[in-house]
């Protein structure tokens, strides 16, 4: 093999690319605009902190009870979560008015709070009204949700207080001799007993709901992170796809193939400083969509070259770029315009990048579909990145399965390799 | 399959035949698209491939250089097959789409088929510069292919052809979409390369192209050489005669006596005189001194010369741009 002559497609291979401009848009300027639809639009910044609902509230209620409509109103006002807002207040005079801003999209939420309110709440038990806007099946969800959280936590709030309040006027002296103040729990007196006893009819089960995902997902910019190394699974599916099925068609069209095989090279020179081309540029790619997502829009992307394990991940991104530089190769036996194998190789690439675990996580697909996922070499090489990078795997782990994907790529780059001689066979044979 | 190389004389001088394909056949589907074809090339001579678009030339040129595989028969390169590396690297290869990268510039394409050749570095940047100034594109050598007109792509890739210094030129139509300017600046590049010595074989349907360049032509028709020689042994054989037509002041005394005595076939009408010749050379001296010997007086003398095309269409019966 001869370097000039492997210089020589490596050289006009990247230099064509760099000149073209749907390439420069394919390859370098719609990652990047993934990249920032990730941050901004699939996970946007909102994400992780409660939402605001627009609530309008009609009160009826003008009882001299201390804790009324308007005191209620005011809580409705003020209530947060995790520092944000629970909802942007509105009052409205009538329901009729109310209705027709819920029916106009106006609002998420609307609450009717009935004559008597105050009262009921204090000495028996008060009732309220609420509507919530059905604009689509998931904001219904997660308006009533909001809101009937809210609502049973105020309640059992509420029964807490009555029951405090209760307790402060019980006459000692009604105490039932047989009533048992020792058991399990131990001898704690008449007045505690009745105060949990009382305590469990408001509120049977005090539940705990604890939220617990994995630590290096904990944080949206890790969240980012398993999504930027998503869009440049993406961008190399389709592009080193395209790579590699035009690689030959292309020549074919502009006339240059029947030159360059009447020259001394080899199929192996021109296999050489293609896929070498299409390497490089795949590598200067995913260096943009890396930078673009840790510096623009905050991606946990860890890497330190002082870490042998991180050198892994360049190791595995070659890797990715042979596969589907070798896949393209395969597909160029289907070509037979480069028109025809670009859309084929942008088709396969998009299908395989929602359907393989690539860009959205397996575990979202039906079972049947994960299948494909867990074969495709091409995922378990993204995986071993994305273990490194943003799950901060150990040395051991990250190693086996880089030489897996080593053993894939091997398989699949040479399977490529005989796809491109066939190519140029036929084309000789024709 | 005939053995040419034994036959590889003329007028008693040995020639080294640089190029020799001999009964080779080639088919696409259910058609033959070059049947049993057999030519040579020798060293400092240019053959001309002469045929209608069409008639296997191009396949022949591809056969011939590698592109693709002849079905039967074989093609030798100096005793090399096409398809030895070493054969490949003595063949510069023109076809009919120059085959230029449009995204790089003269000179990166240039480069490209230099480094495709083996060569790089310093000494052949000057020499794909010294190239493009023989070219006439030195001014544009900076520029993106894409921006080059029609004539200036073929000038290019007849450059890159050239860029190894092969002992054999193939060249498929090198000057076709060109305007005659520039056609006539491509044939003297062509010529000078003979006198280097190249062995060059040129595609053409310009019977102009080859009569002007060629040493000898195959006649290439449906895929079969119908005929092969130097042009004019060509015409001589096959052409019909020469016509010369003389506009005359006077005619000469009893025409009809003066002219059987040349024992030409002959026309008169009014002034106007033709005569059917096969050899121009003796006839017109003869034709105006009998003239003027019987008192007759020469105005115009106009002398049509069959051409290659007449040549194809006694073959073949049809034209060459048919």
């Amino acid at each position: 093999m001869k370097w000039c002559r492997v210089k020589a497609f490596f050289i006009s291979g990247l230099k064509t690319t760099f000149r073209d401009r749907a390439s420069i848009f394919w390859v370098f300027i719609w990652p990047i605009i993934l990249v920032f639809m990730t941050a901004y639009v699939f996970i946007p910044p909102s994400v992780g902190q409660p939402l605001t609902l627009d609530m309008g509230v009609v009160n009826y209620d003008h009882s001299e009870a201390p804790f009324n409509g308007t005191a209620f109103i005011e809580v409705l006002k003020i209530i947060e979560y995790n520092g944000t807002k629970l909802f942007n207040v509105r009052v409205y005079e009538d329901e009729d008015l109310l209705l027709g801003d819920l029916t106009k999209g106006e609002l998420d939420v609307g609450i009717v709070i009935p004559s008597g309110f105050g009262n009921n709440l204090t000495f028996s038990q008060a009732k309220l009204k609420v509507y919530v806007s059905g604009g689509n099946v998931y904001s219904i969800q997660v308006n009533r949700a909001m809101v009937s959280e809210f609502l049973r936590r105020f309640s059992i709030e509420a029964g807490l207080r009555k029951v405090e309040m209760s307790l402060r006027y019980m006459n000692m002296s009604y105490v039932p001799s047989k009533i048992p103040t020792q058991g399990p729990w131990g001898d704690i007196g008449f007045l505690k007993f009745i105060r949990n006893y009382m305590l469990g009819l408001v509120e049977p089960i005090n539940v705990t709901i604890i939220e617990k995902v994995p630590e290096a997902l904990a944080t949206r910019p890790a969240v980012i992170g398993w999504y930027v190394i998503g869009a440049l699974g993406m961008m190399m599916l389709y592009t080193g796809f395209i790579i590699g099925s035009t690689a030959i068609v292309e020549e074919k069209e502009r006339g240059s193939l029947d030159r360059i095989l009447s020259t001394p090279v080899k199929e192996s020179e021109m296999l050489a400083g293609r896929s070498l081309a299409g390497l490089i540029v795949l590598l200067l790619s995913s260096l943009a969509i890396v930078i673009t997502g840790v510096y623009a829009i905050g991606a946990k992307i860890d890497w330190n070259p002082l870490s042998v394990t991180d050198w892994l991940v360049p190791l595995n991104l070659i890797m990715i770029g042979l596969m589907t530089i070798g896949i393209g190769y395969m597909l160029s036996l289907l070509a037979r315009t480069s028109r025809g194998a670009s859309s084929m190789g942008t088709t396969l690439g998009l299908i395989l990048s929602f359907t393989a675990g690539v860009w959205f996580p397996k575990e979202w697909m039906p079972a049947p579909m994960r299948v494909l996922a867990d074969m495709f070499p091409i995922t378990w090489a993204l995986d071993t990145i994305r273990d490194i990078v943003v799950f901060n795997i150990g040395l051991g782990e990250a190693l086996t399965g880089t030489v897996r994907n080593v053993i894939a790529t091997a398989a699949i780059f040479a399977v490529g390799v005989i796809a491109y001689k066939k190519t140029l066979r036929k084309y000789a044979e024709l | 399959m005939v053995n040419l190389i034994g036959k590889n004389k003329v007028g008693g001088v040995r020639l080294r035949a640089l190029l020799v394909v001999e009964g080779v056949w080639k088919r696409f589907g259910d058609r033959d698209v070059v049947r049993d074809v057999s030519l040579l090339v020798n060293e400092g001579e240019i053959v001309s491939l002469l045929g209608p678009n069409g008639a296997g030339k191009t396949t022949l040129l591809k056969i011939i250089t590698g592109v693709l595989r002849p079905d039967s028969g074989r093609v030798l390169i100096k005793g090399l097959s096409p398809e030895d590396l070493k054969a490949r690297a003595l063949v510069g290869f023109c076809p009919q789409e120059p085959g230029l990268i449009d995204d790089l510039t003269g000179l990166e394409n240039m480069m490209f088929y230099a480094r495709l050749q083996g060569l790089d570095g310093k000494n052949v940047v000057k020499r794909v510069e010294g190239l493009l100034k023989i070219m006439g594109l030195s001014g544009d050598m900076g520029k993106l292919v894409r921006k080059y007109s029609g004539g200036m792509k073929k000038k290019l890739g007849l450059a890159a052809t050239l860029i190894h210094d092969p002992e054999i030129l193939i060249l498929d139509e090198p000057t076709t979409g060109m305007d005659p300017g520039v056609r006539r600046e491509v044939w003297r590049i062509i010529q000078q390369e003979k006198r280097s010595g190249k062995a060059i074989l040129i595609a053409t349907h310009y019977m102009e192209e080859a009569e002007a360049l060629s040493d000898r032509v195959y006649i290439i028709d449906q895929g079969r050489i119908v005929a092969s020689g130097t042009p004019s042994e060509l015409k001589s054989k096959y052409a019909p005669p020469s016509v010369i037509e003389v506009e005359l002041y006077r005619l000469p005394e009893n025409a009809d006596a003066t002219l059987k005595d040349l024992g030409l076939r002959y026309t008169v009408h009014e002034d106007k005189l033709r005569v059917h010749s096969s050899d121009v050379d003796r006839d017109v001296p003869r034709l105006v001194a009998l003239i003027h010997e019987n008192g007759g007086a020469v105005k115009i003398l106009r002398v049509t010369e069959p051409t290659l095309e007449d040549v194809f269409l006694k073959l073949t019966g049809r034209g060459l741009e048919s």
